[in-house]
């Protein structure tokens, strides 16, 4: 029967030749897609009743590096996390201005020094208070803007926050659906790559919003866990709870009750220091802006905002007001009181008294805010007092910055240096977070598809194809032979 | 099998990052040399910009100098030009009051007396004079002008000297007048001193001085009694008339050290608003190149930069296109 079972090998080499053919167009097709990992036939000899009896498949693997796959992912969500933080801070930034830009906060200051200078000097000017005033209104609208812009971005974030959480749960409640279908496929023994790549990539992309661990279970299942420890699918999947907020403003915290935090199957869990299990991806950036990184660059700005609004509401300064009565800045109009100093900067606003256009008169900047009558208009002591009142050096009631004696341009100098470097710093994390995951892709990349291997990996199965079907040839002819012997 | 393989979208990763890179380089070198600001300033300074800030500071700071010490100025050499007049108006006449008493007729008193109350008026008018709209002798009380009419004054000294039959009684109710409080101090119109302006960082002028000066006031004093005579004090009585025009002058030549003295604590004043001026404008300059040394990007070096980047841009579109050529596919056909 040697005869026959040498056709029949020739058969299997065909067909499994034909099947790698299959694969490798597969691969090829597949070259650029992401997520994709090559697949390869796996074969051995048959063995039928003793001997050989051709080649069979043993089934289709994916080459994959574990190990580098569970690397890359915890990169990525490094850098979802790093580039968050760096770009809110660099946002920050770029709102208070370079010190070389016309209106950044810097700039307004030294204007308005500039304004109470040339008052001094011709204190009877119309035109010159009206500067002061001008630039008193433009530096506390630098102040309300940077304070607009910072809880602009709070707001941003708790509206990225729910997106993603949105995309976790749906993508988390897909990743139980395919569970179930890899259980089903698996046990019938079919080729369910496919299904193994679409996984992946589900994975990956929770793992850019959180950092997950997978932990490989009997029959082609997994189990997710976050790096900090909560567990997000096994057999069920985890559901997170979050509610956006529609207005964001200073006062609003986490702490307070104002704004949402995250909740994993109903039970809250913590969205920052040690104990929480969400931080190290984009989710843990967003929760570390909206109520970290935002919130102490505001304390910052108000720090600042609270000292100008002191030095000109000082006792004495201007001898025509009521004691605790509001100075040239006020908050929102009245007097500042300590108690209120969180979003202070985005209230801070010009004396009306002093403002024309609000019922007041200019005259009251040189004769004093509470000055009925205008007095001699050469009189520039109150000036004075005020262009002193901004370069003394003062000790700081705020404890936002380290305590010390400063000028007001000091203090400013110091929130501009603060803000560019924490953004230097946010932006060196970054680019070293960056370059892991580029490094991590590469290699990646490296073990991803080669066209030029699977077309050598072609010749040789066009050749192995050629000589299976020259030994059935071959079988024929001598079967030939056989049948004319008889005949 | 021990593979050796190297993906394919290894080599496209890397020849986009490096390309990307690239042209960030390029347009970031391409940005300076236009514009001379660096793309990131707080980079180029460690992420401490105070120092920067302060330089900025200081300039607008100088700016603001600049115009104040300019008013100071305006405001010191009208103030120097009115006493420079007011000094010239005196030597016109002192001589000629000295010598009163040798006058042969009693008419030439009247002369001299009419003259003297013409210029009492020319006093007052360089005393109210004006510089950029502010009355250059009224301390603070800039908007108006320190004195009123002369024939009111001389009416004020005419009552202050009712019932004076000396040339004696007259000279000492005229200058009682002009040193009481109720007297010339009342009718100056103007306010307390002005405050010192500002004109250099840290450094002020002082610009205390008003018509109720000293100097100004004796020589006013000087002038009104001879004016006086000119509206019929003491008419009818040629000796008494020619000793107060006597005393007159006395009083203008002992008045002429006051005026001379008060000019050079004005011209004190001038050279200190100068100097300050001519500080602040060397300042500026050595600030401003600390500035460009801080805050501006040397057009060379970017310049450099920009040409290397585009060389190096230029080699990678050339390793692409070749790479990407290097496929087993194009050699199987």
């Amino acid at each position: 029967m040697s005869i026959t079972s040498a056709l029949s090998s020739a058969l299997t080499g065909l067909s499994v030749t034909s099947r790698q053919a299959e694969i490798l167009s597969s691969n090829v097709a597949n070259a650029t897609t992401p997520g994709y990992a090559r697949r390869e036939l796996g074969l051995r000899s048959a063995v039928l009743a003793g001997s050989g009896q051709g080649v069979a498949i043993t089934g289709v693997t994916r080459s994959l590096d574990r190990a580098l796959l569970a690397e890359r992912r915890l990169a990525q969500a490094g850098d979802g996390d790093r580039s968050l933080r760096g770009a809110f801070l660099d946002r920050v930034e770029k709102k208070l201005g370079s010190p070389d830009e016309p209106g950044s906060l810097a700039t307004r200051l030294a204007v308005f020094d500039q304004s109470l200078i040339e008052a001094r000097g011709r204190p009877e000017s119309q035109a010159r208070l009206q500067t002061v005033l001008s630039a008193a209104r433009s530096l506390a609208d630098g102040f309300n803007t940077v304070t607009d812009d910072i809880q602009a971005a709070r707001g941003t974030a708790d509206r990225q926050i729910a997106e993603q959480v949105g995309r976790l749960n749906s993508t988390l409640s897909r990743l139980q659906g395919l569970n179930a279908e890899l259980r089903s496929f698996s046990g019938a023994g079919r080729d369910v790559s496919a299904l193994l790549d679409e996984r992946q990539r589900l994975v990956d992309s929770i793992s850019a919003i959180i950092p997950v661990r997978e932990v490989p279970r009997e029959h082609d299942q997994i189990a997710l866990f976050t790096v900090g420890g909560a567990s997000l699918l096994e057999g069920t999947a985890a559901v997170f709870g979050f509610t956006a907020v529609n207005t964001i403003t200073a006062e609003t915290t986490q702490a307070l009750g104002g704004l949402s935090g995250i909740t994993i199957n109903g039970a809250p869990y913590a969205t920052a220091g040690p104990t929480s299990p969400i931080l190290g991806g984009s989710l843990g950036g967003l929760f570390a802006v909206r109520d970290e990184l935002a919130v102490q660059a505001q304390d910052k700005l108000d720090a600042v905002a609270r000292d100008l609004v002191e030095r000109f509401s000082a006792a004495g300064l201007d001898p025509t007001l009521a004691p605790g009565a509001p100075g040239l800045f006020t908050d929102a109009g009245g007097a500042f009181v300590a108690l209120d100093e969180i979003g202070l900067a985005g209230r801070l606003s010009a004396n009306p008294a002093a403002d024309p256009a609000q019922g007041g008169a200019l005259f009251r900047l040189r004769d004093g805010l509470g000055a009925a009558t205008e007095g001699p208009p050469g009189n520039g002591t109150l000036l004075a007092a005020l262009q002193s009142a901004l370069t003394e050096a003062n000790p700081l009631s705020s404890t936002s910055f380290t305590a010390g004696i400063r000028s007001f341009q000091g203090l400013a100098a110091d929130l501009h240096s603060d803000a560019s470097a924490q953004r230097l710093s946010a932006q060196a994390d970054q680019s070293f977070a960056a370059a892991r995951l580029t490094a991590l892709t590469d290699l990646e990349a490296q073990n991803g598809i080669d066209t030029d291997q699977e077309m050598q990996a072609l010749l040789v199965i066009e050749k192995n194809y050629a000589a299976n079907a020259k030994v059935i040839q071959s079988v024929q002819d001598m079967i030939d032979i056989l049948i004319r012997l008889g005949a | 099998m021990t593979r050796v393989s190297l993906g394919d979208a290894s080599l496209t990763n890397m020849l986009s990052r490096q390309s990307a890179a690239l042209r960030t380089a390029v347009q970031q070198a391409a940005n300076e040399v236009a514009t001379g600001r660096r793309t990131d300033l707080a980079q180029s300074l460690r992420g401490d910009v105070s120092p920067l800030l302060a330089v900025d500071a200081s300039l607008k700071r100088l700016e603001a100098y600049k115009a104040t010490a300019g008013d100071a100025a305006f405001q010191t050499a009208a103030q120097q030009a009115a006493l420079t007049g007011l000094s010239g108006l005196a030597e016109g006449i002192t001589t000629t009051l000295l010598g009163s008493r040798d006058f042969p007729t009693p008419v030439q008193v009247d002369a001299v007396a009419a003259d003297a109350r013409g210029r009492l008026a020319s006093a007052f008018g360089l005393l109210n004079s004006q510089a950029s709209g502010r009355a250059v002798f009224s301390g603070q009380a800039t908007d108006t002008v320190p004195l009123g009419s002369s024939d009111d004054l001389l009416a004020a000294l005419e009552t202050a000297a009712t019932g004076a039959t000396t040339a004696g009684q007259v000279a000492a109710a005229v200058i009682n007048w002009f040193a009481s409080p109720a007297g010339y101090e009342t009718f100056y119109q103007g306010g307390a001193a002005l405050n010192p302006a500002p004109i250099a960082p840290g450094e002020e002028a002082e610009l205390a001085t008003t018509a109720l000066d000293p100097a100004i006031r004796d020589t006013l004093a000087s002038f009104a009694m001879a004016a006086l005579l000119d509206r019929g004090m003491l008419v009818g009585n040629a000796e008494e008339r020619s000793i107060l025009a006597q005393r007159a002058g006395q009083g203008l030549l002992t008045s002429e050290d006051r005026r001379i003295t008060l000019s050079a604590r004005i011209g004190t004043v001038e050279a200190q608003i100068e100097s300050a001026r001519t500080r602040n404008g060397a300042e500026e300059t050595a600030l401003g190149i600390l500035r460009s040394e801080t805050g501006s990007v040397d057009p060379y070096d970017a310049g450099t930069r920009l040409e290397t980047a585009r060389s190096q841009l230029e080699a990678l579109y050339l390793v692409t296109a070749r790479v990407s050529r290097l496929s087993l596919v194009e050699f199987l056909r």
